[in-house]
């Protein structure tokens, strides 16, 4: 882009000599820059500085035994189990919602299979206040929160307890500013700049400066958009509390990670913006709450945004529209359950600490998924908002004439037709109060 | 991304209404209800035999120049194809014939989330046909840069919604490079393809109808086909056009609209108009799925079901409407319609993006200006309101056949 300054800031005479002093005392070295000179001619293509792949940080192994020299982020009895019943909780949700889907109850799912520890981990070490900007697959984070099945149940309903987007987005596009997680865009990466800005608020006001941050969830594939680079190049020049959470789960839709990108991952973009940096096992729950634990501390200390690559494998389709064996063989994913899942692997850490026992996983296993029929059959039961709720939300403060003559133009051919055009007369009664709101 | 999911759309869709209007002037039966959707499976617009397949209007076979016989038809083969397999189809042409010619996108090497690209990756080799990184920015700029060289780039955006990220490097770059290199650079190999317009559940971002978007971009050009034969013929033309292309794809139509088509190498020409239906008195103008809309509100015209009768004056019943197709939005056929409009009087339009700055407005100027001391009734409008497409109130949102038919109605008795 080209943009001319005006003359008088490029030219300003004291720049200048400036400028020109320095130059006449240092000769030789560079303009805005401290690299040191080398004579050696050699090119680089890795950020640590022994040229190999980024490492993983991990401190519980396949069977969830402590890995030698680990640090075991602190928790106890209570704190693991409520960790492992959500991670327990959401493929039973998941279950249940893609089945309801196929049924053709909702319009669209989409699960999160395989990378339970990632959410829930994170959810876990995060404030309940930290901003959340997710993607669309981090419904565990405001279950984490409180939020409730019912409300989940009805935004995936798009019902008239659909307080999250009032029947308005399809199906996991959740929002919650009394849980603090911003609304979910189908688009990619729109959040991730956004989590700079939200950051930067933060920092603004008072109450919340040095104790929240905003957390950016995003899937290695949303990372080749260009907001992901935009967003966090300007959280780390103006310094935001951002922390940001690549969930790496191995997938876009069907093209894998190794088409994604040629370089190491998303973690050694970090560097490239001047922000610390790290991988973690994403399937290693105590590993990913230390990580986000470090990570939002850094964040609040220096005021600047952090990276985590949380490295995962997306056990389930991309969604309902994605059936994954056309690309990938179902074997392959088989054995990915088998030789990593993050539940077992931490259920196998709280069964060696005494936490936990086969009576203990009946029981919750038997609760949550009595737990989710009911918020689905309560959902399902429930008739869809208000139509009225078509034209609403659109602007703020007084409604545009365009907008008003529309809903007039509909209101009238509601009127004249709604008891005689079948389709409109079925879909009317599908709505509260039989869409009476609005024809009357 | 999300992909709304089409195999249960075209499940869904509602069976047909079997006759078009002046075809049918007895059997009535009321649309069933459970959707807006229109009757695209049994569409008489859709040629399902080989004969009406070959003689589709404005066909051009590559095999034939102009020294002989315009549309010699005898001896070609046609196939039944949905509109992904025609789309499919011209690529593999293309690919075919043109070395330098290459297709990629989000997904596309297994076959693209819509089908459109299966099996070309096998074909032709994962040089010519692959992956890119989820980037449409990144999309745009690398087919322009492949079209700077003189190469042909077919480039996919996944869905239509998701082009915005491209929109400076297609705004700014490929509808400008011709015009600001004094005509040394083009990029004419360029033609993107997207997926568009509203599948009944898609909310509000596997919705919508940008076209409009592009409509002021001065160097590029707009297609949107109707069916399979219009697909292959239209993406063909785009393809070989000297002209950046942004081709949008109905993707409600990619398997509900099936017919014969030629299996040869032809085009359909950019820019012109197809006059589906002959009428004088009111002209109905409409592009991709909302044709069959209008197919549908032509029969409830003619023929309305006991339950709208008293809505449709007998008078009304028997009037005769020129139904066309635009399938250009830019540059779009002013003469064909300015000519309609002049014989008629009357003109509705129709289409599923939000009324205000949408492709209607500039139409409707345009005529109202060229048509004004012929025009017996205001030029209408049937569009999407003026709001993102909220889901569950789609049916309320996305103009259907009732939409139409009352637009009908009030501008023949105005």
């Amino acid at each position: 882009m080209i943009r001319s300054a005006p003359s008088s800031i490029v030219f300003r005479a004291g720049q200048v000599r400036r400028i020109a002093s320095a130059a006449g005392k240092d000769y030789g070295r560079l303009p805005h820059s401290n690299s040191p000179i080398v004579s050696k001619l050699k090119f680089f293509n890795a950020v640590s500085g022994d040229g190999n792949t980024i490492p993983t940080y991990r401190v519980l192994d396949g069977v969830g035994k402590p890995l030698e020299g680990a640090e075991l982020p602190e928790i106890d009895r209570a704190l693991a189990r409520k960790v492992y019943e959500h991670m327990q909780l959401l493929p039973t949700l998941d279950t249940v919602l893609y089945n309801v889907q196929r049924q053709g109850k909702i319009s669209f799912y989409v699960s999160l299979h395989g990378e339970e520890a990632t959410i829930i981990g994170s959810a876990a070490a995060l404030e309940l206040d930290d901003e959340v900007l997710g993607q669309y697959r981090e419904t565990g984070v405001l279950l984490w929160r409180g939020y409730g099945l019912d409300n989940v149940m009805a935004q995936c309903f798009g019902n008239e307890e659909d307080t999250a987007s009032k029947g308005k987005q399809m199906p996991v596009h959740l929002s919650s500013p009394k849980y603090h997680f911003h609304t979910i865009s189908s688009p990619l990466a729109t959040q991730i700049p956004q989590a700079a800005g939200v950051a930067y608020a933060l920092r603004r006001i008072p109450s919340r400066r040095s104790r929240s941050i905003a957390a950016c969830y995003f899937g290695e594939g949303a990372a080749s958009e260009g907001d992901f680079h935009a967003g966090l190049l300007m959280a780390s020049t103006i310094p935001s509390p951002a922390l940001f959470i690549a969930r790496n789960n191995g997938f876009a839709i069907s093209t894998p990670s190794s088409e994604q990108f040629y370089g190491d991952g998303i973690a050694s973009r970090g560097p490239g913006y001047g922000i610390h940096t790290i991988r973690v096992d994403g399937n290693d729950v105590l590993a990913v709450m230390s990580a986000v634990k470090e990570a939002r501390k850094r964040c609040l200390e220096e005021g600047r945004a952090v990276l985590i690559e949380a490295m995962t494998y997306r056990v389930g389709h991309h969604s309902t529209s994605d059936d994954s064996f056309a690309y990938r063989a179902r074997a392959e994913v088989e054995d990915w359950k088998k030789i990593d899942n993050p539940i077992t692997r931490f259920r196998l850490f709280l069964e060696s600490q005494g936490w936990w026992d086969a009576q203990a996983e009946e029981e919750l296993k038997d609760r949550l998924k009595a737990d989710v029929m009911k918020a689905f059959k309560r959902a399902e039961s429930l008739p869809k908002p208000e139509l009225k709720e078509l034209f609403t939300d659109v602007y703020g403060g007084e409604e545009p004439w365009n907008l008003k003559e529309q809903r007039a133009e509909l209101q009238g051919l509601l009127r004249k037709y709604g008891n005689e055009w079948e389709p409109w007369k079925a879909e009317i009664g599908r709505f509260r109060n039989k869409a009476r709101d609005l024809i009357d | 991304m999300l992909t709304a999911n089409i195999k249960r759309s075209a499940r869904t869709a509602r069976k047909a209404i079997s006759h078009i209007v002046r075809c049918n002037s007895s059997a009535v039966e009321p649309p069933p209800a459970g959707g807006h959707l229109p009757s695209v499976s049994n569409s008489q617009l859709l040629r399902s035999t080989r004969d009406a397949a070959l003689r589709s209007p404005g066909i051009r076979w590559a095999d034939e120049d102009d020294s002989g016989p315009a549309n010699i038809v005898g001896g070609r083969e046609t196939r039944k194809m949905n509109t992904y397999q025609a789309v499919r189809d011209a690529m593999s042409i293309a690919l075919m014939k043109d070395d330098t010619a290459v297709v990629f996108g989000e997904d596309v090497a297994f076959g693209g989330v819509f089908r459109c690209t299966m099996g070309l990756a096998e074909e032709f080799g994962r040089e010519r046909v692959f992956n890119t990184p989820l980037t449409e920015q990144g999309i745009a700029g690398f087919g322009i840069g492949m079209a700077l060289m003189g190469h042909t780039a077919i480039a996919e955006i996944q869905f239509s919604d998701y082009i915005f990220p491209a929109f400076d490097q297609i705004v700014n770059e490929a509808a400008k490079v011709r015009y600001r290199s004094g005509g040394s650079y083009n990029v004419g190999g360029l033609t993107i393809r997207t997926p568009t317009m509203s599948v009944g559940h898609g909310g509000l971002y596997h919705s919508q109808s940008p076209e409009a978007f592009f409509m002021g971009a001065a160097g590029l050009k707009v297609v949107i086909p109707r069916s399979p034969i219009q697909a292959k013929g239209l993406l063909l033309g785009a393809i070989r056009d000297p002209n950046p292309v942004i081709f949008l794809e109905p993707k409600i139509l990619y398997r509900s609209a099936v017919e014969q088509v030629p299996i040869d190498d032809f085009s359909l020409p950019l820019g012109s108009a197809e006059t589906l239906a002959p009428g004088n008195d009111c002209t109905l103008l409409t592009w991709g799925t909302p044709v069959y809309h209008c197919e549908t509100a032509l029969h409830l015209l003619a023929s309305p079901p006991p339950s709208l009768e008293k809505h449709i004056p007998t008078s009304l019943r028997s009037a005769s409407i020129e139904l066309i197709d635009l399938r250009s939005i830019l540059p779009w056929d002013v003469q064909t319609v300015e000519e309609s409009v002049k014989r008629t009087g009357r003109l509705v339009i129709v289409h599923e993006a939000g009324m205000t700055a949408g492709a209607g407005a500039e139409i409707s100027a345009e005529i109202q200006k060229r048509c004004f001391l012929k025009l017996n009734a205001p030029v209408s409008r049937v569009t999407g309101w003026d709001l993102p497409v909220g889901l569950q109130f789609e049916k309320f949102i996305i103009p259907d056949a009732l939409r139409i038919v009352d637009a009908l109605v009030k501008t023949l008795s105005y």
